[in-house]
């Protein structure tokens, strides 16, 4: 197939991009010892036409993906005539820029004038950018514009700000850390999600939710496969699970659900989060030296399989395709497992890998997502 | 097109925003996190919602999505797979163009090359009305704007 032509040749162009992948779960695994840890500042010039081994890892940087993830940025807004601000904004992004962003005024009529917002990454050179996307659009004169270094603090806060408290089921509410609780008799978990996912408002944490309120009867050993936040950990706890462990393979998600447990008052006794690596699915405790703080958390060799009574693994496609073997192995038989994070249209995908590994298996659908739960086959693996 | 009025007359817009993001890795950082964040629109919906969508790409392929945020903190958005002269790139193993296109030639690609990128583009959604033939056409002329020449067979 051609396209595996296409494979040989590739050659790093997160460069030109300006922005560092981090580890993410949604990576496939030999992707990401190529793209983990590339610092665009300290990356090595490229030769052109210089094709690559997937195998081999390029640089390594001694910081972790946190530094990098809030290095500041230059907030660019330029004044340009309306009717090009399409086309312009289009010349800005092949140019460089990482964003554009084109506000769309109340009282367009008075002025001819529309601003764009432009993100770029710290180290492009804004000037050039412009006059090159400038000359391209066909614009006589450079527009003006005006450069500010934009604090990662302030979209932080603002997407914070509109959490509200939201009602998943009667008697379940997801709270934020800081408002109150609208109805202190239900069960509330107190959740700040920081930059992990799972607020309790999207389709997918409800399904789970909803699911995790029907398997759980009490006393129930509990692992939330890629747990983020934690929500489904903690609710599992709430809702009368004896123990509950969380595992992921991005150590925000575990400095957020290790915050989250603790807003609600879970103890290390009952409640366990354990950073995996994204090669395999195991944890193994020489990646975490790279890593500065996980001192306080537990770096067990994970030699428990077949001890779980209940998993839930919300994630994506992708990552649940080829993981789906690894999750059912921690599961004892007659389990019940669900996996969420996949739209409705990928159902048939999820249920063809999974149909020999899983008996009773039921679709659950909000929206265009949807929730797969079955039980451990009893004989076999 | 015409869904797109409809939705616009429906709501107030807020904003246009447009990114470029890698298929299946959005995150709230730098580009999604500032330009998103300041609309106030739910962050880890979408990076969901967009990751899920772009399942079927091979990881890490810049997609250009472009987002309308309306005035309620709500959003919509469309994803575009990627540019032409990305794939052409790619395919070639080039970092960028020649720098003198006309004039001189960066490297050469063969036909096949080009139905392959042709068939990848049918499904974009501005392209479905063009035959295959047609869309390799304008592929060609976008590879001879980079210097890119194409020719029957690679040797």
């Amino acid at each position: 197939m051609a396209l595996r032509h296409f494979f040989k040749h590739l050659t790093i162009l997160t460069s030109s991009y300006g922005f560092c992948t981090l580890s993410s779960r949604f990576i496939h695994p030999s992707l990401t010892t190529l793209f983990n840890n590339i610092n665009p500042k300290t990356q090595p010039l490229i030769p052109t036409k210089f094709s690559l081994p997937l195998s081999h890892c390029y640089t390594s940087v001694s910081h972790p993906s946190t530094s990098t993830l809030l290095s500041p940025y230059l907030s660019v807004r330029i004044r340009c005539p309306k009717d090009i601000a399409d086309v312009f904004s289009e010349a800005l992004m092949c140019f460089g820029a990482t964003s554009t962003t084109v506000d769309e005024d109340d009282n367009c009529d008075t002025s001819n004038e529309i601003c764009i917002e432009s993100i770029f990454p710290e180290s492009e050179d804004v000037d050039v950018c412009i006059s090159q996307a400038a000359d391209s659009v066909g614009l006589k004169m450079i527009p003006s514009y005006e450069v500010k270094t934009g604090e990662h603090y302030d979209w932080i806060k603002k997407t914070q700000e509109s959490f509200d408290p939201v009602e998943v089921t009667e008697g379940l509410w997801i709270v934020p850390e800081w408002k109150t609780p609208p109805d202190v008799k239900a069960t509330n978990i107190i959740l700040n999600p920081g930059l992990a996912f799972g607020t309790g408002e999207h389709p997918t944490t409800r399904l789970c939710l909803l699911l995790l309120q029907r398997l759980i009867k009490g006393g129930e050993r509990f692992l939330d496969y890629g747990t983020g936040s934690g929500i489904l950990a903690i609710a599992a706890l709430k809702f009368g699970a004896s123990f509950s462990v969380g595992i992921d393979i991005d150590p925000l998600a575990i400095t957020s659900a290790h915050h989250n447990a603790a807003l609600n008052d879970i103890g290390l006794e009952n409640f366990q989060l354990r950073l995996v690596s994204s090669n395999t699915s195991s944890p193994s405790t020489d990646e975490h030296k790279d890593i500065q703080k996980q001192t306080s958390f537990e770096a067990v060799a994970e030699s428990e399989h077949e001890t779980y009574d209940v998993i839930v693994a919300n994630i994506l496609l992708n990552p649940l395709l080829e993981l789906a073997d690894d999750i059912v192995s921690h599961a004892m038989p007659g389990a019940g497992i669900g996996l969420s994070g996949i739209l409705s249209e990928q159902v048939p995908c999820i249920i063809d890998r999974c149909s020999p590994l899983l008996d009773n298996i039921s679709v659950s659908e909000i929206d265009d997502w949807a929730c797969l739960s079955g039980t451990k086959k009893l004989t076999g693996n | 097109m015409s869904t797109l009025k409809e939705i616009l007359t429906r709501r107030p817009v807020a904003a246009t925003i447009r990114l470029t993001v890698p298929a299946g890795g959005a995150r709230p950082a730098p580009p999604v996190g500032p330009a998103l964040g300041q609309y106030r629109l739910n962050l880890m919906a979408f990076c969901k919602d967009f990751n899920a969508r772009t399942q079927k790409y091979k990881p890490d392929t810049p997609m250009s999505v472009t987002i309308t945020a309306f005035k309620d903190n709500t959003f919509e958005f469309t994803v575009k797979s990627p540019s032409v002269t990305w794939y052409l790139k790619k395919a070639a193993g080039i970092e960028s163009g020649s720098s003198r296109p006309g004039h001189l030639v960066a490297t050469t690609l063969s036909v096949r090359h080009i139905y392959e990128i042709a068939k990848i583009k049918q499904s974009d959604p501005y392209c479905q009305y063009m035959s295959l033939e047609s869309i390799c056409k304008s592929i060609i002329g976008t590879a001879s704007t980079m210097g890119i020449k194409v020719v029957k067979d690679l040797d």
